[in-house]
């Protein structure tokens, strides 16, 4: 009788069990959507500064289509990196993909969507290729995926002569500029409904299955994720073929958008796209990378650039912002942590204690004989 | 001043609490110049808790240290040598020895003096018997000669012999020979007025070393006695906590089935071709001392180390090719005794680990996992395994050691596998947590598992086991049933000391 209340007091003083209040606060803690914060603060500030233009319908119409393709180059870095790889081919695999498919088109006078088709397989066959160095070879990621870059950037320069490649199928144009109208001049093009279905089913993947459990253990623990039967070398590659294919649609659609294939515009997408999925693990599920994470991130950062533009800024402030957000959000995130980490130990050690003296009296009451010797 | 009778180190009281558990209880030390103490017991005794306070890694959470003798003019140092020696084993013994510690832009970018510094590294080192190649790497010298570095590289800088040494665990990497080498070096330290504490789980070496023996176990001084007062009886009951003569001994009251896992010439690292064959419900236990192939093993038998067998057969069907997956596809599962490293997800929720072998049950048709299934499911089992608190949406590392192994248990045993491997299955475990993870071993083989499990703690196989394979130097050197499974007996067979000659066959657990 008396132990059961003992026992039951403890797990009582403990047991601050998540009730809806306090699940609300945390989800809308600062700490966990910090980058819808900042949105805010920037989207009032440049509202209050410039609000005619920044306000303007075209200004947001025209962000949302320009960042798809920034978005699918982060969501090709996050998928590999959800399994503990880092991918740093990623600009060169968009410029690749951006050449091979005017390169398709001109030269050997496929179909563009044929061409396309090319340049997603393209783009699944170096991700196998990486995969396989990384796996098989046991290089780390980091190295394979540089030494992977350096290699198609000299494809990339090999097949466009370092010149534009000019003179792309009909209708290839219409794959990027093409959409959904929504009335006025306004519509949801293609490459913001295709980056929506690549996010949605990325998301319900990595968040929903069994698969996507699978990938988040052999991220954080790949020796531990093996011996629970995970499958992490397989994972691995398979992650870098999806990554590479997304990489691919993303050079597609570039090359659509520019109507040619220009070897300059695929290797700066690297930075970008790395700081939006580092900003995005910072996000929602605090610590874990991912898809909703990565995209908001994506946008924030554009809005935030697109208003310092809009105020006359010049070209170094796009790196200088994504700089600052990324550094300031990951520092904010982390030092939260540090601080929780610290009361939860201490919750951990005052617990163990309480349950440890009550263990040493139930079992002296028990049997007074047998009882510890402590 | 320097002629006091005062101890060297005097440490009273020592405790040291770890989330659910008291690593150190109480502790009470006293070295003199001159003398070597030596300090014994299992692992988790606080052998290396008590070591890591002295050095600084963890804090005491009560208790003193003094230094009674240190006065201003001969201050008491203490140099400690660690299991690891920490030596950078691509340099040399003079770079080793820090002989090169230039300070200043000046003296960092001069020429080096390489010929002096040799001379200076020979004549540290020389110290302690035949001097040897000072200027080749470090790991291609003999692992005695690497114990020499690290013991001349502490006591560089002595400005006087009467300081405090501590060896932990020296000899883990040695042979008989060379133990030989380290023992005359520190009892020429010791004859020049030192304070040594030796540290060890290797009792012959214990008996042959030391001037005074203290004895720990699970945090307790249990013994501090001058060693002609011990003799080798009384310190393996000392050690073990049971009396000779009116030990527990090994179940007999399982009842067995078929032949379940069936292994014939287990190869690989340390294992000499092993045969291990356990029946359903029957719980096989694996000793030996560190080194001896003991904790390679179940890794071994579920894939995830590579080995090679001559015959290989669970639940009657022949497996070659073993690699995790698909041991746990035939019904095999793994506790490993690193489990934040290898157990589970540290950062993964209760629910999250305790499902993450087997998902197909909470998979639906969408290809998606069935979230209130696997709460149900995770809350069910938090309960039934009693892990506190009862939470599975909190984070694994946010667990007590004791509450996660009961989770990396539950995690295992939710699908009841025919086989189930343990390593070190409570290890900083709490008593309560420990006593909870034992009723879950037998009620598995009570189930009818086939259980192997190996353990550093010769109690826990003697309250488990039907049967005890003891492992020394990768081969089977003792198998124990029944009446003859005792604490002492395991002890014994596992350092090589069953025959009466044991300052003798002391060494051969080294060879």
């Amino acid at each position: 009788m008396k132990k059961t209340e003992a026992i039951s007091t403890v797990t009582e003083g403990t047991k601050t069990a998540p009730t809806s209040g306090s699940n609300w606060r945390r989800i809308l803690s600062f700490r966990n959507i910090s980058a819808l914060y900042i949105f805010v603060v920037i989207f009032v500030i440049f509202a209050i500064v410039t609000p005619r233009t920044f306000l303007a319908p075209g200004t947001w119409v025209l962000l949302l289509d320009e960042q798809t393709i920034t978005v699918l180059a982060a969501l090709a870095v996050l998928i590999p990196l959800n399994v503990a790889v880092f991918n740093l081919a990623i600009g060169a695999e968009v410029g690749f993909a951006v050449i091979l498919v005017a390169v398709l088109q001109v030269n050997l006078q496929l179909p563009w969507p044929l061409a396309v088709l090319f340049a997603l397989a393209a783009g699944a066959l170096v991700g196998t290729i990486s995969g396989l160095i990384i796996t098989r070879l046991k290089i780390d990621s980091f190295i394979a995926t540089l030494g992977m870059s350096s290699l198609l950037t000299a494809g990339l320069v090999l097949m466009s002569g370092q010149r534009q490649v000019l003179g792309l199928g009909e209708g290839f144009r219409d794959f990027a500029t093409g959409g959904i109208p929504l009335g006025g001049t306004f519509k949801l093009t293609w490459p913001f409904i295709i980056m929506i279905v690549v996010a949605l089913l990325l998301w319900y993947v990595m968040e929903k299955t069994p698969l996507g459990r699978r990938m988040y253990a052999a991220g954080f623990n790949p020796d531990g994720a093996r011996l629970s039967g995970v499958n992490v070398a397989r994972l691995q590659v398979g992650s870098l073929v999806v990554g590479g294919m997304v990489a691919a649609l993303a050079g597609t659609l570039l090359a659509s958008r520019i109507n040619a294939g220009d070897p300059t515009v695929g290797p700066n997408l690297l930075l970008p796209a790395l700081t939006a999925v580092f900003l995005g693990s910072t996000q929602f599920k605090g610590g874990r990378f991912n898809v909703w994470g990565t995209v908001v991130s994506v946008y924030v950062l554009a809005v935030g650039v697109k208003g310092l533009q809009l105020l006359g800024a010049t070209d170094w402030v796009e790196n200088a912002f994504n700089g600052v957000a990324l550094l300031g959000a990951v520092a904010l995130s982390r030092w939260e942590r540090t601080s929780k980490r610290a009361a939860a130990i201490k919750r951990a050690t005052t617990f163990g204690r309480k349950a440890r003296t009550e263990l040493a009296e139930q079992q002296a009451a028990d049997d007074p004989e047998r009882a510890p010797k402590a | 001043m320097a002629a006091t009778n005062e101890p060297l180190l005097r440490i009273t009281g020592m405790v040291k609490d770890f989330p659910g558990l008291r690593a150190l209880d109480d502790v009470s030390l006293e070295v003199s110049s001159g003398e070597i103490v030596a300090v014994v017991g299992h692992n988790g005794s606080g052998k290396s808790t008590l070591v890591k306070i002295l050095a600084g890694v963890y804090t005491r959470d009560g208790g003193e240290i003094d230094y009674p003798a240190s006065t201003a003019e001969e201050e008491t140092g203490l140099h400690i040598i660690h299991q690891d020696l920490g030596l950078a084993v691509q340099l040399n013994a003079i770079e080793n020895l820090g002989i090169p510690k230039y300070k200043g832009l000046r003296a960092s970018l001069s020429l080096a003096p390489v010929k002096r510094e040799k001379a200076q590294a020979l004549e540290l080192i020389g110290r302690f018997g035949e001097p040897f190649d000072v200027t080749v790497p470090v790991g291609q010298l003999a692992p005695a000669q690497r114990s020499i570095i690290g013991i001349a590289r502490a006591l560089d800088g002595w400005q006087h012999p009467r300081n405090i040494l501590i060896l932990d665990e020296p000899t883990e990497a040695l042979h008989a020979s060379e133990v030989r080498v380290l023992f005359d070096a520190v009892k020429k330290l010791a004859a020049e007025g030192a304070g040594i504490i030796f540290i060890s789980h290797r009792l012959d070496e214990v008996l042959e070393l030391a001037d005074r023996i203290v004895v720990l176990r699970d945090g307790k001084k249990v013994a501090d006695e001058s060693r002609s007062e011990i003799d080798h009886e009384r310190l393996v009951e000392l050690v073990t906590g049971v009396e000779a003569g009116e030990a527990e001994t090994g179940r007999t009251d399982r009842t067995h089935g078929d032949v379940v896992l069936d292994v014939e010439g287990l190869w690989g690292e340390v294992l000499d071709g092993i045969d291990l064959t356990v029946r359903a419900g029957e719980v096989v236990g694996v000793a030996g001392v560190l080194g001896s192939g003991r904790e390679a093993l179940p890794a071994m038998v579920f894939g995830s180390v590579i080995s090679a067998a001559d015959e290989f057969n669970v639940s009657g069907a022949e497996y070659r090719k073993r690699t995790p997956a698909e041991s746990i596809r035939r019904g095999m599962a793994f506790v490993p005794g690193d489990r934040g490293k290898y157990g589970a997800i540290r950062d993964f929720t209760a629910r999250e680990n305790m499902t993450l072998p087997e998902m197909k049950s909470v998979t639906n048709a969408m290809f998606g996992v069935e979230v209130r299934k696997e709460k149900a499911l995770a809350q069910e089992l938090v309960a039934k395994y009693d892990v506190k608190p009862p939470r599975p949406e909190q984070v694994f590392k946010q667990f007590s050691g004791g509450n996660q192994q009961k989770i990396v248990f539950a995690k295992w045993l939710r699908n009841d596998p025919s086989v189930l491997l343990l390593e070190e299955p409570t290890q900083g475990v709490d008593i309560g947590a420990k006593q909870a993870l034992y009723d879950a071993i037998d009620a598995a083989a009570a189930r009818g598992a086939a259980v192997v499990v190996c353990s550093s703690e010769a109690k826990e196989l003697v309250r488990l086991c039907d049967r005890v394979l003891v492992l020394r130097d990768g081969r089977v050197s003792a198998e124990l049933s029944g009446e003859e499974l005792t604490e002492t007996r395991l002890v014994l067979e596992g350092y090589g000391l069953a025959d009466d000659d044991h300052v003798a066959g002391g060494s051969e657990g080294q060879q």
